[in-house]
């Protein structure tokens, strides 16, 4: 089978992503560009000069061979072919990330706030260049098809999104992850065991299979479809029960990918809480991202705290495994003895792994200063001298100084002012904790937080990994939104529907309350 | 969607899943090495 269409698309897409570029850079956009920032700076101008330039470069050159030239059978064509429907989802999630989204912005800022909420209808629906790309991407594929030249390509979004998640361990640092890994693992063993244990007890009450209800509870329990893949030789599953499976996970993720968003804007929930929230209570790994890139478009703190909690999932995978094994011996007298570790590693998703091994890489401070906090790290021997306090925010500080009562705030305020910028890690930490306590007045806060800010310097290789990091999962989730098919979610049905839609909103709910009750702006 | 491919399956251009994770560890070590020695 030749997969290599040969259609002009390709070079089409290299000449439309180029045309992109040369109007930037030749001023031709300024002029939409200043309408889609509405008074503010356009945020996407440094992109727009260098991202379409390569890739248009590339579309272009690859294009007009697969046009022209002749294609033989063979693994050249196959992977080769690929790269058509690669650059036909990066099209569209540049076209959505740069104007679409912004657009949409526009024209709900226009219409005002909504009610008593304070926010425009674009902000309180989550209609950004997330949502909006996986929006298309469903569009795509249940109402125009995916063009038969971009069919090969379109599976190639897992790996972006895999890619993504292994990148995202160059950024956390020690101090994130120890302050996140210990709520992730409390609440994930927490929901996990629990949903699993559910689904087997509704599952009994309801008659469904033991085989059924085995890969089910994996799927709404673990993290979604490769859960159910890993479950399923263990419990001796159908090809028709993994299918209902990964229907229902499928149904109630996507639910869940678009709705979460709104119900977190709603609460105005922090960024760890609502990734916290999303990494608990949506089943699949890619709608965990959806989510929380949803909720938080132009930065990845949210994404960085689901992801955890999604890893830390993952990571119990083993477990259920072995409970399913031993759940189901214990309930199916004929039940062929299986392989229990075997199954582990073979099915076990080494991208975690490739997560821990780059975290593993950052720890040693390879790409920033292991310390480094959301990619900004502590350094007090390079502030510049027009950044050291001046005599006359020293006399403010001064001034208030009465006004703090804690002792360890009062003794790193008196080293800051002594020593005319701040003293040391821990100091930073806790004048910030005297910012956030207002205490000492506008004014003196202000001052406060330019002193916090000529310690912490910007590490550029976090700043980097966090674009290729945005990129990837752009383009992962556009894609993913062309894989989402109506067809496929029919395949939920029945009791497995049922079980799934209850043990799902439960697991949403509870998630949700210990949630706003336990978790706060931590890291 | 399947009948159109005779390698990997609807979601993935590649024969397992295990392939795929392998690809995208190898990608993320080809980026991070890319930024590693660009910044």
């Amino acid at each position: 089978m030749v997969y290599t269409k040969k259609s002009p698309a390709l070079f089409i897409i290299g000449v439309i992503m180029l045309a992109i570029w040369y109007g930037a850079v030749n001023g031709m956009l300024d002029g939409y560009m200043e309408h889609l920032a509405a008074g503010k700076k356009y945020k996407y101008g440094a992109e727009l000069m260098g991202i379409p330039l390569y890739f248009g470069l590339v579309a272009a050159v690859i294009g007009a061979w697969q046009w022209f030239g002749s294609h033989t059978e063979g693994s050249w064509d196959y992977y080769s072919s690929t790269i058509a429907g690669g650059m036909f989802i990066l099209l569209i999630a540049m076209l959505v990330r740069w104007f679409i989204a912004p657009e949409v912005a526009v024209i709900s800022m226009s219409m005002g706030k909504v009610g008593d909420t304070g926010k425009y209808i674009h902000k309180l629906l989550g209609l950004n260049y997330v949502v909006m790309g996986i929006v298309t991407g469903i569009i795509v594929v249940n109402v125009f098809k995916v063009p038969e030249w971009a069919k090969n390509g379109v599976r190639l979004s897992r790996l972006g999104l895999k890619t993504g998640v292994i990148l995202l361990g160059t950024l956390y640092s020690a101090a994130e992850l120890k302050n996140l890994g210990g709520l992730s693992i409390v609440m994930i063993g927490f929901f996990v065991l629990g949903s699993v244990g559910l689904v087997l007890w509704m599952g009994a009450r309801r008659g469904i299979p033991n085989s059924m209800g085995g890969v089910l509870s994996a799927g709404m329990g673990v993290c979604g479809v490769s859960a159910t893949v890993a479950a399923a030789p263990v419990v001796q599953a159908k090809s028709v029960e993994i299918a209902y499976t990964i229907g229902t996970i499928l149904l109630w993720g996507v639910g869940c990918m678009f709705i979460f968003p709104i119900v977190g804007q709603l609460l105005d929930m922090s960024y760890v809480q609502f990734g916290a929230w999303a990494g608990t209570g949506i089943l699949n790994s890619a709608q965990v991202a959806g989510a929380a890139l949803a909720y938080q478009p132009d930065g990845i703190e949210t994404l960085k705290v689901a992801e955890i909690f999604n890893i830390t999932r993952v990571l119990v995978l083993p477990i259920i495994i072995l409970w399913l094994a031993m759940w189901y011996v214990k309930r199916e007298e004929h039940a062929t003895k299986v392989n229990v570790g075997q199954i582990i590693f073979e099915k076990f998703p080494v991208f975690v792994l490739g997560f821990i091994l780059l975290f593993a890489l950052s720890t040693t401070g390879v790409f920033a200063p292991a310390n480094h906090y959301k990619g900004k790290y502590f350094d007090n021997t390079i502030v510049k001298a027009s950044e050291m306090m001046t005599d006359a925010q020293i006399a403010v500080l001064t001034a208030n100084a009465d006004k703090v009562q804690r002792q360890d705030r009062k003794a790193a305020l008196a080293r800051l002012i002594e020593g005319r910028k701040v003293a040391s890690i821990e100091d930073d930490a806790t004048i910030r904790g005297l910012v956030n306590s207002k205490v000492m007045g506008k004014k003196a806060g202000a001052i406060l937080k330019k002193a916090h800010k000529a310690v912490r310097h910007t590490a550029k290789k976090v700043k980097a990994f966090r674009k290729w990091i945005t990129w990837l999962f752009a383009f992962g989730l556009v894609g993913l939104g062309m894989q989402i098919t109506f067809a496929s979610m029919k395949q939920a049905g029945g009791q497995p529907a049922v079980i799934g839609g209850v043990v799902g909103l439960l697991k949403a709910i509870l998630s949700l309350v210990v949630v706003l009750l336990f978790v706060s702006e931590t890291i | 969607m399947e009948k159109n491919f005779d390698r990997g399956s609807a979601l993935s251009i590649f024969s397992s899943d295990r392939k795929e994770d392998f690809m995208a560890l190898a990608f993320a070590l080809i980026i991070a090495f890319a930024v590693y020695v660009s910044y």
